[in-house]
C-alpha cells in the first residue's frame, strides 16, 4: 500500500512535531491513514527520553536556554540527545504488519538505510554490537529510538548532516561516554551535500529497505486524510 | 517460543493469569524476545483504577519503548516494583518473577474475549 513522506522544509519545535506523531499514530492504529513518514529538521532541542538521566545532561538549564536550546523531556524511548537544524530526522509512523511484528528487523531497517545514505556520499558506516544507529570512523552520525504503540511505530532516527556539533558539548549523547559524534560535513567538508539531497536519498533507502513506496507531500498540501486529522499550529 | 498452556493471551502480547477476581499481567515470552534487553520499566500506582485496552505500562530496552496495555478492567491490585531496579527480570522469566501487575477485576466476564494459549500462539509469526 501507498503511504506518504512529508517534507518539511522549516524547522519544526521539537513539541509540535510530537504533537503530529500523536495524532499520526492514532489515526493509523485506527486504520484511518496509510503508513506516514515525516522528513524534517527541529529548531535547537536537547531532549530527555524516558529513561532520562539528568547526569547526562552536562550543563545547567539556563546556560542551554543561553545558547538559543530548548530543554525538552520526551515520551520517546532512550536517553538525552540534541536535536538542531542541519540534522535530517526521520519520524516513521509503520504499521508492522502481522507477519513482521519485529522490532529487531525494524531497528536494522533503519540502521540500514543511514547505512546506505552514508555509502551514497562516500562514507563507510557500520553497526557496533551493543549499541544502535550508524557509525563512522569519526564516531557516531545517526542515532535510533523508537517506540511501538500497538506495532505502529513512532520517533525514529536522526541523521546528522552539517549541523553545528557545538551543541553536542551540552550533553552525552544517548548516554554513551567517551563516543565522539559526526555529520556528513565534519568528514566530508565543503563536498558535504545539503538536508535535502540526503532526504531524497534516504526516501529511496527507506522505499526499497522498508518495502513501501511513499508519494511526496508538504505540510501546507497535505492529501485528504491526513489533513483530517492534522492538529492546528 | 513458550506460551504455557493455562494463561490468557491478547493480540498486544500481554499475558494474564486469573486467580479468583485477580488477574496478574505481564508480557510475552515473544514480546520480551522482541524488545531484547529490557533496560527501563514504567509501572502503573497500586490503587489506578484502568479500562481494558488503556495504555497502563511502559517496557523499554535499548532503544526500542513499548506499551503495555491493560487486558480488562478494574482496580490496580498490585505492582511488582522488583521490576524497577532489575527490569531485565523481564527477560530471565516474564511469566513469573517478570510479572508486572495485577489487576482487581471489576467486570470478570471481560476474560472471556481473551485469547487461549493456542489462539495466542496462531496469532504469532512463523518461525
Amino acid at each position: 500500500m501507498k503511504g506518504y513522506a512529508v517534507y518539511f522544509d522549516q524547522p519544526v519545535p521539537y513539541a509540535r512535531a510530537e504533537r503530529i506523531q500523536d495524532a499520526l499514530v492514532s489515526a493509523r492504529i485506527a486504520e484511518s491513514i496509510p503508513d506516514t513518514v515525516l522528513f524534517l529538521e527541529h529548531t535547537p532541542v536537547v531532549t530527555l527520553g524516558r529513561r532520562r538521566r539528568e547526569e547526562h545532561l552536562l550543563v545547567a538549564p539556563g546556560e542551554l536556554q543561553a545558547a538559543g536550546i530548548e530543554l525538552y523531556p520526551s515520551t520517546r524511548g532512550g536517553d538525552v540527545t540534541y536535536h538542531a537544524p542541519g540534522q535530517l530526522v526521520l519520524y516513521p509512523i509503520l504499521r508492522l504488519g502481522v507477519q513482521d511484528h519485529d522490532a529487531h528487523g525494524y531497528l536494522w531497517n533503519l540502521e540500514e538505510i543511514a547505512i546506505r545514505t552514508c555509502a551514497d556520499f562516500g562514507v563507510p558506516a557500520e553497526r557496533v554490537p551493543g549499541k544502535s544507529g550508524a557509525w563512522t570512523v569519526a564516531g557516531k552520525i545517526a542515532a535510533i529510538g523508537f517506540h511501538l504503540k500497538r506495532w505502529v511505530t513512532v520517533h525514529g532516527m536522526s541523521f546528522n548532516v552539517d549541523l553545528d556539533l557545538d551543541g553536542y558539548r551540552h550533553i552525552v549523547p544517548c548516554g554513551l561516554h567517551g563516543d565522539p559524534v559526526c555529520s556528513l560535513q565534519s568528514l566530508l567538508g565543503d563536498e558535504a551535500p545539503s538536508v535535502r539531497e540526503v532526504r531524497r536519498r534516504m526516501k529511496d533507502h527507506f522505499e526499497a529497505i522498508c518495502g513501501r513506496r511513499l508519494d511526496l507531500c508538504s505540510p501546507d498540501q497535505l492529501p485528504g486524510s491526513l489533513a483530517r486529522i492534522w492538529p492546528e499550529e | 517460543m513458550d506460551v504455557p498452556k493455562d494463561y490468557l493471551y491478547t493480540n498486544s502480547h500481554e499475558w494474564i493469569r486469573m486467580e479468583d477476581r485477580i488477574a496478574t499481567i505481564g508480557i510475552t515470552d515473544f514480546a520480551q524476545s522482541q524488545l531484547s534487553d529490557v533496560t527501563f520499566v514504567e509501572l502503573p500506582s497500586t490503587g489506578d483504577q484502568v479500562a481494558a485496552g488503556d495504555e497502563v505500562a511502559v517496557v523499554e530496552s535499548v532503544k526500542a519503548a513499548t506499551d503495555v496495555y491493560s487486558p480488562v478492567t478494574g482496580a490496580v491490585a498490585e505492582i511488582n516494583e522488583r521490576l524497577v531496579e532489575h527490569p531485565e527480570i523481564i527477560n530471565d522469566d516474564p511469566y513469573g518473577d517478570g510479572w508486572m501487575f495485577k489487576i482487581e477485576l471489576a467486570e470478570p466476564k471481560e476474560v472471556d474475549q481473551l485469547l487461549d494459549a493456542e489462539a495466542y500462539e496462531n496469532s504469532l509469526p512463523a518461525g
